[in-house]
């Protein structure tokens, strides 16, 4: 195992494998085409806890650390990058809810994933995707509640979500400073999902619009002070970067195994294409790639969790990992050559998957400019 | 409601076993399992009692590394567990299995301070496949067994036991104390939840010796036991079959038919 995890974590992680291999890996194929949400799947891994692995321990959670949660999202991605973005993106909705909410509400939300639920962040809409802070869904005062009005767009467990923290604008003439963060819980009136993006890949994942129309939530829905929810949703994402990079090294290495394993027993000029060096060289490179996108994750994942900064690293990991889960999944195609290309084999789908990791939680050009913000701060 | 399920611990059934340049089962680099059977057995106790009430315990007999096994019965039904541990036992056949087993009943009811009413055990283990503990524990102890249940229900003081023959299936009453053997049921045993496996890691597995068991040297053992191994083969290798599968049921009998009237079955 390339994370150093203890004995208790690796027991675990062979637990989520042996689920992954029996349940997931070859049904999510025919889900993968018909593009439906495969919610038996999904109730199975609820069932037995994978949407709370890192809910804190003193609000029913396992109280796993950084490193192990990696470990467990990597093999579901590994199965199926669908299957972990649906579990990981519950996650990133209760972030912020962690970082900033009264005890009550993380209370509830929390139990909400222990219980086996679903959660959605509510940041992205048509307008504001990697310029976040261009977000028209507003926030009226109205007495003691709010009136929200606006779409939210590509909203990841959207039409399942038990919660959603949403970012909208309580004060429009202070820009970002005017915007904050609100807890809704599902059903709230006024409140609506669009339908199911038909996606390139990730298809076990259900995305969608979210609708707000003149949707009342009480001021105890609101998330930490006015003004600060832009601040949050940052916070929020470089919280979980690291975290992406770990699916996408998921997606690399499931495409590194099938290259080997065909390499093994295709036969061309009379031996195994793993015998002739072009192909190992190409082998070795996927290692290479995967494994420093593995370490790069590990590593901003160690720094978040002993309190040090890490923006920088985290935003390096999601953004290299996003990078090579695609040229890792482009030269497995390759090694498979025809049959690569064919959707009888597995290795096309990983193509399809791994393209979203250069895009989501912030598009890898974002991750480029977070990262030379950092890089010229170190030279001054 | 006392329950008890056995559980051996056996290399992985999905991984082929060759035999070494000595002629022993090459096993040391395949994972070690609960015995499938035995999962089923624990599955069908952890549904009986969900639906009854009580307590399971699982117990092992084997090296203290079953108790790998035994941490993950305890995330899926058991309550409790137990290892019988002694190098005397190693090599005893079934009977001599059985009769230690018979042993740890004994001590683990005396330790507990219970009776168990049903003992589960898997029909057969995936390696020795010899499907003779369970019938010959029963004897041990004195109580009635029914072999390859799919399917119990409680009866008042008796249990209703549907088991599966090779023409159909037999529904028998046992009174119990019972010993049944359990044969694949319709359902799939449980996964353990992260939860219930964390919780399971950290419960204690208490080891049981012979001393503690009080079991007489001279019953157990492979110099004690009445099953002597000569030599092992590997199962030979069959052909591969053909698969036959027309639209209609009848289409697919009249090719089977022919297929077997030319290779001149008929």
């Amino acid at each position: 195992m390339a994370y150093i995890i203890s004995d208790e974590a690796k027991d675990l992680l062979a637990d989520v494998k042996k689920f992954c291999d029996k349940e997931v890996r070859q049904q999510c194929k025919e889900y993968d085409i018909s593009g439906e949400f495969p919610k038996e799947i999904y109730d199975k891994a609820l069932e037995i806890g994978l949407s709370a692995i890192e809910v804190p321990q003193q609000y029913g959670g396992l109280g796993l650390d950084h490193i192990t949660c990696a470990a467990l999202f990597e093999e579901m991605a590994k199965a199926d990058a669908g299957f972990y973005t649906t579990m990981s993106a519950s996650f990133l909705a209760l972030t912020p809810v962690l970082l900033v909410g009264t005890e009550e509400q993380k209370k509830w939300a929390c139990n909400k994933l222990v219980e086996g639920g679903y959660a959605s962040f509510g940041l992205t809409e048509p307008m504001a995707g990697s310029d976040a802070s261009n977000v028209k869904t507003t926030a009226v005062k109205d007495g003691d509640d709010y009136i929200l009005n606006g779409r939210k767009c590509f909203i990841t467990n959207a039409p399942v979500a038990d919660f959603y923290v949403i970012i909208a604008s309580t004060n429009k003439s202070k820009g970002v400073a005017g915007l904050s963060a609100f807890l809704v819980p599902k059903g709230t009136k006024g409140l609506s999902t669009g339908k199911h993006e038909n996606k390139m890949g990730i298809r076990t994942s259900i995305t969608s619009d979210v609708i707000m129309e003149d949707m009342r939530i009480p001021q105890s829905a609101r998330l930490g002070r006015e003004g600060t929810g832009f601040i949050t949703a940052m916070k929020t994402l470089d919280m979980s970067r690291a975290y992406v990079g770990c699916g996408a090294v998921g997606i690399a290495q499931r495409a590194l195994e099938e290259a080997v394993e065909y390499s093994k027993t295709r036969v061309t000029f009379g031996k195994p294409i793993c015998q002739h060096e072009a192909i190992q060289f190409m082998i070795a490179d996927m290692d290479i790639k995967t494994e420093t996108a593995r370490q790069m994750v590990a590593h901003a994942l160690t720094l978040q969790q002993n309190g040090k900064p890490f923006s920088r690293e985290s935003a390096i990991a999601k953004c290299y990992a996003g990078d090579i889960a695609v040229e890792v999944a482009l030269d497995a195609i390759q090694i498979l050559g025809g049959y690569g290309y064919s959707k009888e084999y597995p290795v096309e789908k990983l193509l399809r998957d791994a393209k979203i990791f250069q895009i989501y939680e912030g598009t890898n050009q974002i991750q480029r400019a977070v990262i030379a913000k950092a890089a010229m701060r170190m030279r001054k | 409601m006392e329950i008890l399920v056995c559980v051996k611990q056996v290399p992985d059934d999905s991984v082929k076993v060759v035999l070494n340049g000595s002629g022993q089962p090459a096993i040391d680099k395949i994972a070690p399992v609960a015995n499938a059977f035995d999962t089923y057995a624990l599955e069908m106790a952890a549904r009986f009692k969900e639906a009854n009430g009580g307590t399971i315990t699982a117990v092992s007999i084997g090296p203290d590394e079953f108790k790998t096994s035994l941490k993950n019965c305890l995330a899926v039904g058991a309550d409790k567990a137990y290892v019988v541990t002694d190098a005397s036992y190693d090599g005893s056949d079934s009977l001599a299995t059985a009769y230690v087993l018979s042993k740890a009943v004994a001590k683990i009811e005396e330790l507990e301070g219970v009776k168990f009413d049903i003992i589960f055990c898997g029909k057969e283990t995936t390696d020795s496949t010899t499907a003779l503990v369970g019938p010959e524990l029963a004897e041990k102890l004195g109580v009635g067994v029914v072999t390859c249940v799919t399917e119990l229900a409680l009866n008042g003081d008796k249990i209703d036991a549907k088991q599966e023959t090779e023409e159909g299936y037999n529904t028998i009453e046992v009174a119990m104390p019972a010993v049944l053997t359990i044969n694949k049921p319709h359902y799939d045993p449980r996964y353990p939840t992260m939860k219930s496996k964390m919780a399971a890691r950290r419960k204690q597995i208490p080891t049981l010796t012979s001393a503690d068991l009080g079991t007489d040297a001279s019953l157990v053992g492979a110099a004690n036991s009445a099953v002597k191994t000569i030599s092992l083969s590997e199962p030979t290798k069959k052909q591969a079959g053909i698969k036959i599968n027309e639209k209609t049921f009848e289409e697919t009998f009249a090719k089977a038919m022919a297929v077997m009237t030319e290779a001149k079955i008929f």
